[in-house]
């Protein structure tokens, strides 16, 4: 036993030996140009044209770029890798003016070329390509494809018809209809300019349908060799731990002041603070209400807001009676006590919303009619309505996400429940994993009052009352002409003052039908080391790294 | 009852069990650790059952005014232990909990053992083939880890406060059978089983008479420990977010989970509803430890 | 011996097919169809046709059960619908964090388990007896996750003396041969960063093992009561064999006896506990994996999952009960 402990201490000094020497060792000081991000997830992928989400927008937008730009901090359209831009043929031609001498992180030339085979490869995409998920911006700006494939679930028939190039710099995109509002849509990251050498190199459009029916894309452009214009350049990406991006040294506009952007996934919120105030990360986006108070109390940390440019909605589905009825939706509207959530729940980064789109937005209308919390009057409808209170509805509500306009969408549920309650409705709380279960349930129209929301990907206010009141909706339930032409005409009309007057009404005209009753536009806050300057938060889910600097 | 009739009584006790029993409640009483477990458990029964009388407040009335930069108020003297995030009496919501972890608990445990019981004494009684395949379906069973069959078990059934239950049982009934089973093979070849067999007393009854009576001292232990691991369990699929489907339940891992996001700002909304899952279990684990102890046949006519 | 190890081995086959029954049984009752988790929202009548048709969802059950018999066979786990990576390929990616994990919390919980246990025994019935088995006791009546949080708020964001998330530092790059982190670290020759992964190990670790710890202390603990009044330890002290000599030859090795068996048997509850505290951690083990799979109704992922799993655990209550029986010939004789 006695040589037993001194073997014992042996071992255990020979260990603290080994420590210390490997602590001395260690060197996890964060390089002063090398800045950790903490996402929440990792991409889908690497590929803009294939992804819709925002932690993969997060990165392709830092490797590549679009034709149009958006200036920092704000929605208004920039150029980008087209200098200019004029319409001709009654909107139904658009011709770019291309920057000279741009070259791909591969040695690719930037051109005419290269910008007609980036439109030719999203328009003729086939079979799994073509599946609402792998292009859902290109079918939301373009519509359809080349190719109709009815069991695709893509629409038929497509607002682009071609693309010219004339000469090196300078291209036209041909349209099937006036459109003006696109050319906001080509801001997004699903419209980056890609190198069509390194696509055809790594297989970007190569993919099979294996024993099981999964698409698996069986190229590495995607995961391995994304190359672009952008300020940044892939390194490097070990799925689940880190994705590296590197400074691009020969990019034409301003060069990236870090030498090294580094994404690293982490799902929980809480736990992304708790690594900002370890140093673990140097930023992470959307920090939850009570953490505000505790980022501005750490004088190593400090807190952004982006500008508001979401919306929250209570939704209502007309289908399931008795939404259809005007005046039990209106009893929801006056039952829900949206001043009180605003003021408890959003931190003072929040503000009641009276509409369907951000105030920031051209066509806010101020002369909507408004919806104050009044639970008597709430019962009063319904009994006029002719039911028996309580009236039962059932309410849903996702879990495990957090989104900029509901931090926590289970306490909102709550707080609205008790407030319906007390105007006279009986809740069934009905919960779901938010995706599949809770997006497919409420797309697919089976809610019947349900807890939603919007962030606007670029600035135009198609992108929130047209995403959801232009075209007949199974999660709103109801078949309004009225609505659907009013925002057709606006989303088509090319002159901007006619545009304002028509989307005016239309938020008017929605106020009083109440498909569903927005409650919030937020602020979305980031959190930052205090060290960490040059960032402009943006509006959109859109984040550029290359003006920021650590020091 | 005449005097007469409850000496005679007594004496039947005696000669069934009376000597065990009596003995093991003798070191119970002697057991400190056990002691503080019975008080433990008795207060969170009391608690559970008199929870409207105690609660200062509705546990699922709100007060939104009450909250303000995201969260929330600490203790005061309206609220001995604050108010969660959406302006509710922690107190209330801790004491209604107690209700809902111990039916838990309880359900939990009754449909483990009722089924392992009943398997268990065929599987041991009748031996044979009917052993053989409800021991390996047991096997089966056991090879999955228990947690992981209940986080199955309730995607199964959706989550929700019933379904957890359902799933903390099942996930007991291997358990349950094997304990039983070897509990009745031990037993089958005892003197009385042998004696009783010999005079031609039907299986069955053997089984109800004898042999399972003898088994309660095992089944009582292991099952005052399940109750324990039943009340971590549900807690921990709550954190999982497979718990109750209205989230206004007070249930204590539904409290905890709900507002771990907290921890940094109101620490004690997460620590108040873990310390009384903490406190909850512990008396069961300290009962569970003393009656095994006690009813220890090696351990008998020591200390 | 061979005849035992070869006769445990038959009796697998069984457990096994019931294994995969049960699986592939539970697969084909859980809520939604693996049509409507790959389309989402999207799905429609036709599509759902089509992938019915493309995953053989089609044909009688028995078909259904027997290619995916054949397919499990030939470790054609599927696809994870997430990341379109082979569901093979991802447990070889996360099982060996999850082994690192519960390695490191095996030999926390042993480490000072057995000492505990031991000394607990020696003083029985006295303070420190007491203050272990309350230590003991606490363990097992503590939520994992609930102790994992506090851990983490204290030691991590508190005194911030070890990391809050993951499984190594972002900043430290070396090559991942292995996949298992103290080990490649090791190969890179990299001490840095081998400090640096067991500095993300040490809280999960501790919170992981609290379950073990307390198990073990108890066994270790009766244990040695049970082997102090044996006959042959008092022998050896009336010889007058030094007490540490008795203690190491005697006692120890007799006691350590039902402890190593114990130990085997918590590899299940280690896996299933390592679910709460990879998501504490953001720990990328296959605990975090599989939780996620469940939430995201990754069904390829969940079954390939539970199945992987089922089929450690059996391995190594195998491997428990061989290694016992080299130990204790009298099991091998017993048995019929």
């Amino acid at each position: 036993m006695r040589k037993l402990t001194k073997a014992m201490i042996g071992f255990g000094l020979v260990a603290l030996a080994v420590v210390a020497v490997a602590y001395g060792a260690r060197s996890h000081k964060t390089a002063s140009d090398t800045l950790v991000f903490g996402s929440s997830a990792d991409p889908v992928a690497l590929d803009g044209a294939l992804i819709s989400d925002g932690e993969s927008g997060r990165v392709v937008i830092q490797i590549f770029e679009g034709l149009v730009g958006l200036k920092p901090g704000s929605t208004t359209v920039v150029p980008s890798l087209a200098t200019s831009w004029k319409g001709s043929n009654a909107g139904k031609s658009w011709t770019f003016a291309l920057r000279k001498n741009v070259k791909f992180t591969d040695g690719t030339p930037f051109n005419a070329a290269a910008v007609c085979a980036n439109f030719n490869r999203w328009y003729n995409f086939t079979g799994s390509f073509q599946n609402p998920s792998a292009t859902y911006y290109w079918q939301t700006v373009f519509g359809g494809f080349k190719k109709y494939d009815p069991k695709s679930g893509a629409p038929k028939g497509s607002l682009f018809k071609s693309c010219a190039a004339h000469g090196t710099s300078s291209v036209t995109i041909n349209l099937t209809a006036p459109s003006a509002s696109f050319i906001a849509g080509l801001s997004l990251p699903s419209f980056s300019m890609e190198s069509p050498t390194a696509m055809n190199k790594y297989g970007a459009n190569q993919g099979s349908v294996d024993a099981d029916g999964v698409f698996h894309p069986t190229g590495t452009y995607a995961t391995q060799h994304p190359t672009g214009t952008g300020p940044f350049m892939f390194q490097s990406w070990t799925r689940g731990d880190k994705l590296t991006l590197i400074r691009n040294p020969n990019y034409w506009g301003a060069k990236a002041k870090l030498s090294t952007l580094i994404f690293k996934p982490i799902a929980d919120n809480a736990a992304r603070l708790q690594a900002l105030q370890n140093g673990e990360i140097q930023g992470y986006d959307l920090v939850e209400p009570q953490d505000i108070s505790v980022i501005q109390q750490d004088s190593n940390l400090k807190l952004l807001s982006r500008p508001p440019f979401n919306v929250a909605i209570v939704g209502m589905n007309q289908a399931i009676p008795p939404m259809n009825n005007l005046k039990v939706r209106q009893a929801v509207a006056y039952g829900l006590d949206r001043a009180s959530v605003i003021k408890a729940f959003y931190a003072g980064r929040g503000v009641v919303a009276k509409e369907f789109q951000p105030p920031s937005l051209f066509g806010y209308s101020n002369t909507v009619k408004q919806y104050n919390y009044d639970p008597a009057k709430s019962k009063a409808l319904l009994k006029a309505a002719g039911l028996k209170l309580p009236v039962k509805i059932s309410f849903w509500y996702p879990t495990g996400v957090s989104r900029p306009y509901m931090p926590d969408p289970v306490k909102n549920f709550q707080a609205f429940s008790a407030s319906l309650t007390k105007a006279g409705f009986k809740i069934v709380p009905h919960a779901a994993p938010w995706t599949p279960d809770y997006l497919g349930g409420v797309q697919d129209g089976k809610a019947q009052v349900y807890l939603y929301g919007w962030t606007g990907d670029f600035g135009d206010p198609d992108d929130f009352a047209g995403v959801f009141f232009r075209t007949p909706q199974k999660q709103w339930g109801f078949n309004n002409p009225a609505i659907f032409n009013l925002l057709t005409k606006a989303r088509d009309e090319t002159t901007l003052s006619k545009r304002i007057a028509l989307y005016k009404q239309a938020e008017n005209m929605l106020m009083n039908f109440l498909p569903g009753v927005p409650y919030a536009h937020t602020s979305p806050a980031l959190a930052f080391q205090k060290n960490v300057n040059g960032y402009v938060p943006s509006p959109v889910d859109i984040q550029f790294f290359s003006s920021v600097s650590i020091g | 009852m005449s005097i007469a009739q409850l000496e005679a009584a007594e004496v039947s006790l005696e000669a069934s069990q009376g000597g065990l029993w009596s003995e093991a409640f003798r070191r119970l009483r002697r057991n400190p650790s056990a002691i503080i477990g019975f008080v433990l458990v008795a207060l969170f029964i009391l608690v559970a059952i008199f929870a409207p009388l105690l609660a200062p407040d509705d546990p699922r009335a709100q007060d939104l005014q009450s909250i303000f930069n995201g969260c929330c108020p600490g203790p005061s003297s309206h609220h001995l232990l604050g108010v969660d995030d959406l302006g509710r009496d922690e107190l209330s919501r801790i004491l209604y909990g107690a209700r809902l972890s111990l039916l838990i608990g309880i359900v939990a445990v009754s449909v483990g053992l009722s089924i392992g019981i009943v398997l268990g004494s065929i599987a041991g009684f009748f031996g044979g083939w009917v052993d053989t395949i409800l021991m390996r379906f047991v096997d089966i069973m056991l090879a999955i880890p228990g947690f992981l069959m209940a986080i199955g078990i309730v995607a199964l059934l959706g989550p929700g406060l019933f379904q957890v239950m359902i799933a903390i049982g099942v996930v007991n009934i291997p358990i349950f059978t094997r304990l039983l089973r070897g509990s009745v093979l031990a037993q089958r070849e005892n003197d009385f089983v042998l004696a009783a067999r010999a005079v031609g007393v039907k299986r069955r009854k053997i089984l109800i008479a004898h042999v399972l009576p003898n088994s309660i001292s095992v089944v009582i232990v292991a099952g005052t420990l399940a109750l324990a691991t039943a009340i971590i369990d549900a807690a921990g699929l709550g954190f999982l977010g497979l718990g109750p489907q209205d989230p206004a339940t007070p249930e204590w891992g539904n409290m905890l989970t709900s507002t771990v996001r907290y921890l940094q700002t109101a620490p004690f909304l997460a620590i108040f509803p873990g310390v009384a899952i903490v406190i909850s279990v512990l008396g069961f684990n300290l009962i569970g430890d003393g009656l095994r102890e006690a009813l220890d046949p090696k351990l008998r006519g020591r200390a | 011996m061979l005849r035992f190890v070869v006769r445990r081995l038959l009796l697998l086959i069984p457990i096994l097919l019931g294994l995969s029954i049960l699986v592939f049984v539970w697969i084909r009752a859980l809520p939604g169809s693996p049509a409507q988790a790959l389309l989402g929202e999207r799905a429609t009548p036709e599509t759902i046709k089509q992938i019915n048709h493309q995953y053989g969802l089609d044909t009688p059950v028995y078909q259904q059960y027997w290619k995916y018999l054949e397919q499990t066979v030939q470790l054609k786990l599927g696809t994870s619908i997430t990341t379109q990576q082979t569901v093979l390929t991802e447990i070889r990616q996360r099982f060996p964090a999850t082994a690192e994990l519960a390695v490191a919390a095996a030999l926390f919980s042993v480490s000072i388990g057995i000492p505990l246990g031991f000394f607990a025994a020696k003083r029985h019935m006295r303070a420190f007896d007491q203050i272990s088995l309350a230590i003991s006791l606490f363990g097992i009546s503590i939520p994992i996750f609930f102790l994992a949080l506090i851990l983490k708020y204290i030691f991590a964001v508190r005194l911030g003396w070890l990391p809050t998330v993951g499984q190594i530092s972002v900043l430290i790059n070396i090559p991942h041969p292995t996949n298992f982190y103290l080990l490649d670290a090791l190969l890179a020759g990299n001490l840095g960063a081998f400090w640096d992964v067991v500095k993300h190990l040490i809280l999960p670790a501790v919170a992981l093992g609290s379950i073990p710890l307390a198990i073990i202390t108890r066994i270790t603990r009766a244990a040695v009561l049970d082997v102090q009044n044996e006959d042959y330890v008092r022998t050896a002290r009336a010889k007058g064999l030094p007490p540490h000599t008795v203690d190491a030859r005697h006692v120890m090795r007799n006691a350590l006896l039902p402890v190593s068996t114990i130990v085997g048997l918590q590899v299940g509850l280690l896996l299933s506990g390592a679910i709460l505290t990879e998501t504490v951690f953001s720990y990328p083990g296959i605990g975090s994996w599989l939780q996620q799979a469940i939430q995201d109704r990754n069904y390829p992922v969940i079954q390939g999952g539970i199945l992987f799993i089922a089929i450690i655990v059996v391995f190594v209550n195998l491997l428990v009960d061989i290694s016992y029986a080299l130990i204790n010939p009298r099991i091998r004789l017993g048995n019929k």
